[in-house]
């Protein structure tokens, strides 16, 4: 069975990426994946049309499924963006601070936490938010493109509170999600590689790959389910 | 003269068994081969350190290597192949060049690999 990959965590030109929406869709159909998301900084409503239009365009040029989707920094943020939900695809929240964390795995609203453990001297998460990801369906990302960027003890710290959080994620079947984090075309990498990368920090070979095409293609089901008018909130929609 | 003696070839089970992985090199340039052996030397030592590659038998063959399309072959044994297909997505420069790998097939032979 031909398995489809998805990148659900790239910046483009619009936030704090170098590369053009266009430059990253070409990259990533040239790397075999089926589709993208963008994690772009809410400013305004006017931006969201404004990047829904250029995502319509870009996306039949190249030939690849994008998404739209906002990364909250901040309690803010996160608290516009679930008010604003259904206009865009994914919620991402930034993670690294605590409180933020502990916020971004309560909420059903949110599908993606990024890199829990990010500029942290621990992993940034433990049993009970675990346990909070797990229950509302939140996936812990494990960002490729903070190892690619650090070296030496830096990076063997981060590979260090990345096998936790997997480690902690397998115990309490929290989804579990492996994106490149890709400021620019030339970060995007090759599903094998991101495979291999999550088996080496602890995942099986099939739970590796689920990390970068089942748990993609759950929250991409549920973009679905939330675009139908049906829906109203997480796990409350209008049965007739 | 001084005879030349040659090292009996193992067994094939007490042989280690290889796999072969092509890649092709995305790169805005083109690049030279010499700094392509050295990026991946260098960071497959940075990421698993001398006795990790030590034991992962790495090696890229030179012949295989196809400057034009930059599709090339690299060897090692069949328990490494996540880690140094892993070691091969951290290359992000080959000098002053950008790059990204894309891995093509992984095989128990060079035919296996079709190139």
């Amino acid at each position: 069975m031909i398995m489809s990959f998805f990148d659900l965590h790239m910046h483009s030109a619009f936030s704090e990426g170098e590369s053009s929406l266009e430059q990253l869709a070409t990259a990533a159909k040239q790397l075999g994946y089926k589709g993208i998301c963008l994690a772009e900084y809410y400013k305004n409503d006017e931006q969201i049309k404004k990047l829904k239009t250029e995502i319509e365009r870009i996306k039949q040029k190249a030939g690849i499924e994008i998404f739209l989707g906002f990364e909250a920094r901040n309690l803010k943020e996160l608290n516009i963006l679930r008010e604003r939900r259904k206009r865009f695809d994914v919620l991402l929240v930034r993670g690294g601070d605590l409180r933020l964390n502990r916020e971004a795995v309560e909420t059903p609203e949110v599908d993606i936490l990024t890199h829990p453990e990010y500029e942290r001297q621990d992993c940034g998460m433990n049993h009970i938010l675990m346990k909070a990801a797990s229950k509302n369906n939140v996936a812990i990302e494990i960002n490729f493109r903070e190892v690619l960027v650090s070296s030496k003890k830096t990076r063997s710290m981060i590979l260090k509170h990345m096998t936790q959080n997997i480690k902690l994620a397998k115990k309490f079947k929290a989804p579990i999600i492996v994106c490149s984090g890709a400021l620019s075309h030339w970060d995007v990498v090759d599903p094998q590689c991101l495979i291999s990368f999550v088996n080496l920090l602890g995942l099986e070979l099939n739970e590796a790959k689920n990390t970068i095409s089942k748990v993609p293609e759950r929250i991409i089901k549920q973009i679905k389910e939330r675009k139908s008018e049906d829906w109203i909130v997480p796990g409350v929609k209008v049965v007739k | 003269m001084k005879q030349q003696y040659k090292l009996k070839f193992l067994l094939p089970t007490l042989r280690e068994k290889d796999r072969y992985i092509s890649f092709q090199v995305i790169s805005e340039e083109p690049i030279v081969y010499e700094d392509l052996e050295q990026a991946i030397w260098n960071t497959m030592l940075d990421f698993s350190g001398e006795l990790g590659v030590s034991k992962t038998s790495v090696w890229l063959i030179k012949n295989l290597y196809d400057s034009e399309k930059q599709v090339g072959v690299i060897r090692c044994n069949n328990k490494s192949v996540q880690q140094v297909i892993a070691g091969l997505g951290l290359i992000s420069r080959l000098g002053d060049v950008r790059v990204t790998f894309k891995i093509l097939k992984v095989s128990g032979t060079i035919r296996g690999l079709e190139i």
